[in-house]
């Protein structure tokens, strides 16, 4: 039995794969195939490449409806669904918010009350209209657009492990920047592939160690992407309701069975501030009274015990994210 | 049963009466730059078309043939159930077959696109014109030049089907323009061509079953593929070949396995050297699996100016001494390290009619497969003219190819005699 480990720049951030099992070529041929798959989805999702489906959507959609393949119709439809299921805290149409709030430049900055009122005219899932039949989409006026940054990457994730799978792997972790993952079955030394959550303000104290096997994790955090402006700091999470960052989580985890919806729900929990009943979960509210340790709201997924030492992670692998880091804990 | 060679659609006859604002030079060289609306308006049904094959290559095909809505893909061909699965999550509403006989037997699929392995083409395409079906293969057209002869020659022979190869340089607006660009003497005298192809990956495929894992890895099996040159390099050599308008008279190889050393005779790691004929211009060429470092990109090189090639765009770097050419004061220009790009933009014209900075991306840019598509349709409905990447131009370069790959594996030098382009 050996281990594989590859590693791929995809979506503005490093997917890595762990692959076990008894044929390290076969492994490292269905990991190359996984990783080229995330690689083509980010040429058909990205909003920067002009060539994109989505930059083509963003285009077009205000003028006529474009014809796109069923599986992005279908991914499409899930977001609608997502977007009704988390009260409108997930929202595909985010793209002028995120503009005007200058996140898809190098810094940010706040925007007038003018440009965020224009803005927020043109976001809502209300705006986007899907046509089964004809497998189109189309906007309901010029100025929308798409921005799947809250679901691509889950939505890539799902996509490799299903190439994983196809081609009969059965030990498998895979990441993106550490924020969205899955676990294939069990690595060999233990019951399930164990992932720590840390607080970001405290990285060296995991607050949760969860356990997954068959499932996917995705964290989401305020940190990273960020800007201050007269000491307040403003986060790239949106909420699209509001059409403003979000102030009330630091960061919010949820495991589900799919990545896609992992990784939209995470993003909607940052948003809520609080677990959602429907999924397991994990937010972490600042303490504005305070330094550590920060409220935390959990639901289906049991907390560190803060009293005892957390057993020392073993020297590898180790992968430092901004929200997350994955150790292999003992189970 | 429907007349699909030319049924329900326009010929190419009809078609220059009712357009005699275009004339035929425009016709044939910048298909693509005719309007939607009146494109659409020459097609009264939809063609109906077939994938024969739908690894990476055939779904590309099918996501492609979602924005060209004068096609309506009717059936996906694999003889692997995985892929068949993977044809109805992106195209449900197309009929799914193992056998490819099954499409050509139905009377209302019109075209085929072949994208199978390589070695497999030659069967395929010969059956598939025997059906009346007009043919888009994939590059390079064979694994071998009888193969490939035996391919050029029934297209030859049927010349009311339409029977294009996929080398989609030919069909792009970038390197038409830059073909014009060259042809117009904007390098000066050309002097090299260089060009490379690195990536970090095994080329290995996996699957569960052995058999089919065996067949999966045809690219690796020294006895039926062509290897980096043919598989990679094809798309690469075609449009310096064809902006240069020469053909090679020799090539010299070289092949190793310098990382892959997991049982494979293919090398992983190759270098050759192509002579023009004429004593013309020395061409470069390198491709690697073993670092990805610099990826991909094609130069040309002269006495005025290099062009450069990156991701199916141009950019040229000019020397000191050139003489101004004028417009470039007004160009985009990127920085490349210590060298300064000017961006050289196909249809800057019309982008600025359309209040379209020439300066910014094209909007309506599309994939260099799409390009190849469009003009393949186009001719369904304006045709059968030849293709811009017709058969003739698909055998040359298998020619070259397979018989690069050949001095790659024996580390030598190989004289292209006249006779092996003969079809």
């Amino acid at each position: 039995m050996g281990t594989v480990r590859l590693a791929r720049m995809a979506m503005a951030c490093r997917f890595e794969l762990v692959l076990q099992g008894e044929d390290e070529l076969r492994l490292r041929a269905a990991g190359e195939e996984a990783l080229r798959e995330i690689e083509r989805l980010e040429t058909r999702l990205s909003r920067f490449l002009p060539v994109s489906d989505v930059s083509r959507i963003n285009t077009h959609a205000s003028e006529e409806a474009v014809p796109v393949e069923r599986w992005l119709f279908d991914l499409l439809k899930q977001s609608l669904d997502l977007h009704r299921c988390t009260d409108g805290a997930f929202d595909l149409t985010i793209g002028p918010l995120m503009k005007v709030w200058g996140f898809y430049g190098d810094g940010g900055r706040v925007p007038d009350a003018d440009e965020l009122a224009q803005a927020r005219l043109r976001t809502g899932m209300h705006l986007v209209e899907l046509d089964e039949a004809h497998c189109t989409v189309r906007f309901a006026h010029k100025g929308v657009a798409l921005d799947f940054g809250a679901i691509g990457k889950g939505y890539a994730v799902d996509e490799a492990i299903r190439i994983l799978r196809e081609a009969g792997v059965e030990r498998a972790f895979l990441h993106g920047g550490t924020s969205t993952m899955y676990g294939i079955g069990q690595p060999l030394d233990a019951d399930s592939w164990n992932v720590a959550v840390v607080d970001p303000r405290a990285p060296d104290e995991p607050v949760a160690v969860v356990a997954i096997r068959d499932e996917a994790l995705s964290v989401s955090a305020v940190s990273g992407k960020s800007f201050e402006v007269e000491g307040t700091c403003y986060g790239h999470v949106l909420d699209p309701r509001l059409g403003k960052p979000v102030r009330g989580a630091l960061l919010a985890a949820t495991v589900t069975s799919s990545a896609t919806t992992a990784d939209a729900v995470s993003t909607a929990l940052l948003v809520h501030a609080r677990p959602l009943p429907e999924y397991r979960s994990l937010v972490i509210q600042p303490d504005d009274e305070g330094p550590l340790p920060h409220r935390i709201l959990h639901h289906g997924i049991p907390l560190c015990d803060t009293s005892k030492k957390t057993p020392a992670p073993p020297p590898a692998p180790v992968l430092n994210g901004h929200a997350t880091t994955w150790q292999q804990h003992p189970a | 049963m429907k007349d699909h060679t030319y049924g329900g659609l326009l010929s190419r006859r009809n078609f220059l009466k009712r357009s005699s604002l275009i004339p035929l030079s425009g016709l044939l060289a910048q298909a693509p730059a005719i309007g939607a609306d009146a494109r659409r308006a020459t097609f009264q049904e939809q063609v109906q078309a077939a994938i024969i094959g739908f690894g990476p290559q055939g779904r590309d095909i099918a996501a492609t043939l979602t924005r060209i809505p004068e096609v309506d893909l009717a059936a996906v061909v694999d003889t692997y159930n995985v892929m068949l699965r993977r044809a109805q999550r992106s195209a449900p509403g197309a009929a799914t077959f193992e056998d490819y006989r099954e499409v050509l037997d139905n009377p209302d699929i019109s075209t085929v696109f072949i994208a199978t392995p390589t070695h497999l083409h030659k069967q395929i395409a010969l059956d598939a014109l025997s059906a009346g079906k007009h043919v888009y293969v994939e590059a390079p057209m064979a694994s071998n030049i009888d193969d490939a002869r035996v391919m050029a020659q029934a297209a030859r022979d049927n010349p009311n089907l339409i029977f294009q190869v996929g080398l989609h340089a030919r069909s792009h607006p970038n390197y038409r323009s830059v073909f014009q660009f060259i042809r117009s003497g904007a390098l000066g005298k050309a002097t090299m061509t260089r060009s490379q192809w690195h990536t970090k990956e095994s080329w290995r495929r996996a699957s569960p079953n052995r058999e089919r894992e065996i067949a999966l890895n045809w690219r690796l099996d020294a006895g039926v593929s062509t290897g980096l040159i043919g598989e990679v390099g094809t798309h690469q050599l075609d449009p310096a070949l064809w902006f240069l308008s020469k053909r090679p008279a020799a090539v010299t190889g070289l092949g190793q396995i310098m990382l892959w050393n997991d049982g494979r005779q293919v090398p992983d790691t190759i270098q050759a050297v192509f002579e023009l004929e004429d004593g013309g211009v020395p061409m470069l060429y390198d491709a690697t699996l073993t670092s990805s470092f610099d990826a991909a990109y094609d130069t040309y090189s002269g006495r005025d100016s290099t062009i450069m090639f990156r991701d199916h765009r141009a950019w040229m770097f000019k020397e000191v001494d050139a003489p101004l050419l004028g417009w470039e004061v007004y160009a985009r220009k990127d920085k490349f390290y210590k060298e300064t790009g000017i961006a050289l933009v196909a249809n800057a014209t019309q982008l600025d009619a359309q209040d379209i900075s020439p300066t910014e991306d094209d909007p309506n840019l599309e994939t260099p497969l799409w390009y190849a598509i469009r003009d393949f349709i186009d001719n369904h409905a304006f045709g059968p003219y030849p293709p811009a990447a017709s058969y003739e131009v698909g055998f040359q370069m298998a020619v070259i190819t397979i018989k690069a790959n050949e001095a790659i594996l024996q580390g030598t030098r190989i004289e292209y005699d006249d006779a092996l382009f003969e079809i």
